[in-house]
């Protein structure tokens, strides 16, 4: 009887854990790609160019005025030259081209990079309307159209993810409860038996609410673990690939358990009533 | 409502529908302290469902039940628990936990009670001795017979000596052997003190030992038959029907034995 309550109870288990296996894979995808939105932005940068010839005092209250300006970061002068040699580099065999121009069409710059929150559209367009007026200053570029194309990206991506994410969480919500129910209706008798001596209600929730948080978060360990198996796996391919914090770990087993204890208390309220 | 402090159970003017259906109308009796009370009935009768009301189980739709201090029209459900520890009840499918040994099942009602583990153990050995269980207490349910489990449930009953026993056709699954000995047990717990309100179908099975009678019928109380014998009923079990078929079965058991035998 023992064995069969414990067979049972590793049963419901592993249901829990692959069922929450989809949730971390889910997370875990998101993340990733999250992590990607943000190195992206973080490689981001604007570039102010100077008008060729430019003093080097104005160039200086440019530089101050740029670091001035709501969100910027840093402001790093490139001058002419440089860019041309980084130009050249990343023209590689086609350099010679350059060569045949003889003098430096580059201008010189300052590259901007600011905080990821103020990477957006309407605020970069503000930007660049008033530092492009500015002495001395030819013209303000951040990469226009990949940007709004981007944050529509970013923004469709969020939408669908949320919607997906919420589907998902509801799913597990319910099969989770599902399993925690039948763990109580198989102790219904006990339950039944516990009441007809007296025992208070708290009495008898309190082992029922331990074994649906133990569930919960035993489960969710198993999905963890099952996890990082496939993280493991993906990482061959994608050496980038990033795994779940230790504290999104500890606060997703905490949510787990917590779920399987409310899921337990929920099932049992109609057994204890009157 | 305040009774006679000699009464244990009082149920007064009791009824219970269902829909429209009643199940129990306007039921009164009384149980005084120390006393045994049958009370039968064919199945459907209402027996059942008046012992859920006595040990609120269930509410009456109408009337009020009053077990000690305790009144069905003024409790509040966090206090039912304690009421619990004052009956023990006892059922014909025995409603023993097959996952815990004899010795848990009975431990059971006084942790429950909040006894501590000294007094637990104490206590549960002295109980299982006086149903003469004590050497199956590490035994699981299923491994016992029905008459066994019975003494089991009863034991369980018991732990907490309440005041009154409420036993549901207690031998409704057993054979009359069974069934005297139970009643035995019955009669002992009663010869110490407890109350004892029996339901059962069976008249026969009862008739014979001159007790109060009440007789339920279409969910009515027809008929409260007063005691007519003052005394021991351990005494009474050897004249008594019960004892008679118990005996036959006997004969019946030897005689097939030998017919094995040969």
């Amino acid at each position: 009887m023992m064995a069969r309550r414990k067979a049972a109870n590793a049963f419901s288990i592993v249901i829990m854990g692959l069922c929450l296996l989809i949730l971390v894979v889910f997370i875990l995808l998101t993340l990733n790609v999250q992590s990607v939105i943000d190195r992206a932005s973080e490689e981001m940068r604007a570039y102010v160019y100077l008008e060729d010839g430019v003093a080097a005092s104005t160039s200086r209250e440019i530089q101050m005025k740029l670091l001035g300006l709501e969100g910027v970061e840093e402001v790093v002068f490139v001058s002419k030259e440089e860019a041309l040699a980084s130009f050249r580099k990343d023209l590689g065999d086609s350099k010679d081209m350059l060569d045949a121009l003889g003098s430096n069409p580059l201008p010189d710059a300052y590259r901007v990079k600011l905080k990821p929150e103020y990477i957006r559209s309407e605020y970069l367009e503000k930007l660049a309307g008033d530092a492009g007026k500015w002495e001395g200053v030819e013209e303000f570029r951040y990469g226009e159209k990949w940007l709004g194309r981007g944050e529509k990206l970013v923004r469709g991506f969020y939408v669908v993810d949320l919607c997906i994410g919420v589907i998902i969480l509801l799913a597990v919500i319910f099969v989770i409860a599902n399993t925690v129910r039948l763990t109580v209706l198989t102790r219904q008798k006990a339950i039944e038996v516990a009441k007809l001596v007296g025992a208070t209600n708290a009495y008898i929730r309190i082992p029922f609410l331990v074994e649906g948080a133990f569930q919960g978060a035993v489960s969710s360990l198993l999905a963890i673990a099952l996890l990082a198996v496939i993280h493991g796996f993906a990482q061959r391919f994608l050496p980038g690939v990033m795994f779940l914090r230790g504290d999104s770990i500890f606060g997703f087993v905490v949510f787990c358990a917590l779920l399987g204890a409310l899921a337990s208390y929920g099932a049992m309220r109609r057994f204890l009533k009157v | 409502m305040v009774q006679d402090q000699r009464i244990i159970v009082g149920v007064y003017h009791l009824s219970k529908t269902f829909g429209k259906h009643f199940s129990l109308h306007d039921i009164n009796l009384q149980v005084t302290n120390g006393e045994f009370v049958f009370l039968v009935g064919r199945s459907g009768a209402g027996k059942s469902t008046l012992l859920r009301m006595i040990y609120m189980d269930d509410v009456p739709s109408s009337g009020q039940v009053v077990v000690g201090p305790y009144v069905s029209t003024k409790m509040k459900r966090g206090t039912i628990p304690n009421l619990r520890r004052k009956i023990g009840i006892v059922f014909q499918d025995f409603r023993l936990l097959d996952d815990r040994t004899v010795f848990e099942n009975v431990a059971l009602a006084l942790k429950v009670a909040g006894a501590g583990i000294g007094d637990v153990k104490h206590q549960v050995t002295d109980i299982l001795m006086r149903v003469g269980l004590y050497h199956k207490r590490y035994d699981f349910p299923h491994e016992l017979s029905g008459g066994e489990q019975q003494r089991v449930a009863i034991a369980r009953a018991v732990a907490n000596r309440p005041s009154v026993l409420l036993a549901d056709e207690p031998t409704g699954n057993l054979d009359p052997v069974v069934t005297r000995s139970i009643l035995e047990l019955l009669f002992k717990i009663n010869a110490g003190g407890t109350a004892v309100l029996m339901a059962t179908h069976d008249l026969d099975l009862v008739k014979s030992f001159g007790q109060r009678i009440i007789y339920l019928d279409g969910g009515r109380v027809v008929k409260d038959k007063d005691m007519i014998y003052v005394g021991d009923l351990r005494d009474r079990i050897a004249d008594s029907k019960i004892s008679e078929k118990a005996d036959r079965l006997e004969d019946r058991d030897i005689t097939g034995d030998r017919g094995d035998r040969r």
